[in-house]
């Protein structure tokens, strides 16, 4: 039981994990994770390595929008130019899959220092602007490119074999997956409770005084820019190899808009928000199929055949209830419950 | 130079539709500050009425003109009372990010409601050509630079002159003193939604006309947004002459660059643009005190 915060050291406040139950229950967590490939069905497990890969491309997204306050409307060309890199370095010029997933993680940096550097002048919404202009640009670049990227035709993605390891099934897919997630995860948190990352959340909360602090404002947001890239061209790169085609069609821009949707759902500057968002955001159309299924067959028909739009439109939907009703999103809920959980039934 | 006259022409009549609907974009912003995400699928949705109505009332051109804009108001409003107006003194980022998910929401409903099959919006002209010096001009293309020029004097004046205008003025300049000077902030957001929808309803009519219907239509908001940012986002005329400024280079870029360019075109404009001057030609800097 917890009776109150002993913090008597810096060390303490910026300690990754604070409390032992919390270690207990990420290990609980991390054991459950890797049970699950050997007790889910395939069906599940198409979910859960799908939550995987979106977990590490939130976790991408959220430093750049939660930690640094710049909004990205345009994560999907960081995704799809991390993809292609792989598909490139590893199908057509044979390389090792490792140096694949560099390359998926460099190339999308470098594309973030072309689009980092002019957005530095902006803020807010002229930012959101410029990274929606860069996902349009990047996508006509690529089919353009036909020499490199086949243009339109897309490149055929196999699974990867690291280090003698053939990850071809699908539970050593969900495991690799995993390992990128988790590894992720760790990063994200361990940049936050950084003096990096504590520039960062300065510079989200007020950049004219982070500046007079003494925050290299150029250096830090192309840093965050850089960082974010590269988490997300590898979630970019997972996510080929697990549709097995890389093409521009595979990263439509609604997947910015998800993105987008799973930290506001989740809690803006959150890595704990980034995660409850994907699980929610991933599962709800399939869970919304699951209850039309209950009151009838037709309705379920009809799921089954709108599905793109009636997911989007759960996208759209969910956005605004929860900017209208729990703006701190999933981890703000989960911290009122704490709270009057503890303090029933005084208010505070 | 037959080519080049050519292309500038359509240049022309597709920057003015983008100029409607940057205009859209800009009264919105000049009134509530607000980037509105949603304003092609508004424009999309408007068109979709105006075809249901010549397909199902009557195929007159004043009837299909009038039923367009009646809608284009009522979607206007509608969206501001339920969507937009429970934001109000919310973030900017929240609220933007609300224009969003409404315009996810309308381009999946336009799926539902109608179809995912293009149509052709037939009201008996439009299509027909003019020669004019020997250059082949649609009707339709002279009409909408015309609707265009037109709708940029009135609303110049109405800015200029009108009591209701300048009280819009007063509230994006600095809406508390409207407030405390007698001005409804909320009837001048409502105002101004419905002008918005029904400006860049206009133009989607027309991009109906001469092309065609399809749930792509969407993409004519995105479109029209390097016009906005051009002509900076908070002038609205700015905006409409924006728009034929990216009509015309969009074009000069298609036709001898290739097709490829053209997509892009608008999007490497606003990327210099933003990066020289982020306010727009015709914007207003904002100065910022700490």
């Amino acid at each position: 039981m917890r009776t109150g915060d002993y913090k008597q050291s810096y060390g303490e406040l910026v300690a990754l994990i604070d409390s032992p139950p919390v270690w207990l229950w990420s290990a609980v967590l991390l054991l459950a994770l890797i049970a699950a490939p050997w007790l889910l069905n395939s069906y599940a497990l198409s979910f859960l390595m799908i939550i995987l890969i979106t977990v590490t491309g939130a976790l991408g997204l959220n430093i750049l929008t939660g930690y640094t306050g710049l909004i990205s409307l345009g994560h999907v060309g960081f995704l799809v130019t991390g993809a292609y890199a792989y598909a490139v370095l590893v199908s057509k010029y044979h390389m090792p899959p490792l140096v694949g997933f560099l390359g998926a993680g460099i190339v999308p940096a470098l594309a973030s220092l072309i689009v980092g550097a002019p957005s530095l002048r902006l803020k807010g919404l002229y930012l959101a602007i410029t990274t929606l202009a860069f996902s349009f640009i990047i996508n006509t670049v690529i089919l353009e490119m036909r020499w490199l990227t086949n243009g339109a035709r897309g490149i055929q993605v196999q699974r990867p074999e690291i280090l003698g390891i053939s990850f071809d099934g699908d539970a050593a897919f969900t495991y690799l997956c995993l390992a990128f997630a988790a590894s992720t995860l760790f990063a994200t948190l361990n940049i936050r409770r950084s003096r990096v990352g504590r520039a960062f959340v300065a510079i989200r909360d007020n950049d004219t005084a982070a500046r007079v602090m003494g925050i290299n404002l150029h250096a830090y947001k192309l840093f965050a820019f850089v960082t974010s890239a590269f988490i997300t061209g590898i979630a970019g790169a997972l996510y080929g190899i697990y549709l097995s085609f890389v093409s521009v069609e595979g990263f439509p821009f609604l997947l910015s808009i998800e993105a987008l949707a799973i930290l506001i759902v989740g809690g803006l500057g959150s890595a704990l928000g980034a995660v409850l968002g994907t699980v929610l955001i991933v599962l709800l159309p399939e869970a919304t199929r699951l209850v039309f299924s209950l009151f009838s067959a037709q309705m379920d028909a009809t799921f089954t055949t709108g599905a793109q739009e009636l997911k989007s439109m759960l996208y759209g939907l969910v956005i605004i209830l929860f900017l209208r009703f729990q703006p701190r999103g999933l981890v703000g809920a989960w911290h009122d419950i704490k709270r009057t959980w503890v303090h029933w039934p005084l208010r505070y | 130079m037959q080519y080049l006259i050519q292309l500038l022409i359509s240049g022309l009549a597709i920057g003015a539709m983008y100029g409607l609907i940057a205009m859209g974009f800009a009264v919105i912003y000049k009134s509530t500050g607000l980037v509105n995400f949603a304003q092609g699928e508004m424009t999309m949705i408007t068109a979709y009425i105006a075809w249901t109505i010549s397909t199902t009332v009557s195929g007159n051109v004043f009837v299909v003109a009038i039923g367009a804009i009646l809608a284009a108001v009522v979607l206007g409003l509608v969206i501001e009372r339920l969507v937009m107006r429970p934001m109000l003194g919310e973030p900017v980022f929240a609220t933007v990010m609300v224009t969003i998910g409404l315009a996810v929401i309308l381009r999946s409903a336009i799926n539902f409601i109608w179809d995912a099959y293009p149509h052709g919006l037939d009201i008996g002209m439009g299509r027909g050509i003019v020669h004019l010096g020997g250059i082949g001009v649609r009707t339709g293309q002279i009409a909408v630079i015309a609707t265009l020029l037109l709708l940029l004097a009135a609303i110049w004046a109405f800015f200029r002159y009108s009591k209701v205008g300048v009280a819009m003025r007063a509230v994006a300049a600095d809406d508390r003193t409207a407030l405390l000077m007698g001005i409804s902030a909320t009837k001048v957001h409502a105002l101004a939604w419905a002008a918005s929808s029904a400006i860049a309803g206009i133009g989607g009519v027309f991009f109906a006309l001469s092309y065609d219907l399809s749930p792509a239509m969407f993409q004519l908001g995105l479109k029209a947004f390097p016009a906005t940012i051009l002509g900076g986002l908070d002038a609205v005329l700015g905006s409409g002459l924006g728009g034929l400024l990216i009509g015309i280079t969009e074009n000069l870029a298609g036709g001898y660059l290739g097709s490829g360019m053209k997509e892009v075109a608008g999007f490497a404009m606003i990327i210099v643009v933003l990066m020289v001057r982020p306010f727009g030609i015709f914007g207003e800097r904002d100065i910022e005190r700490v």
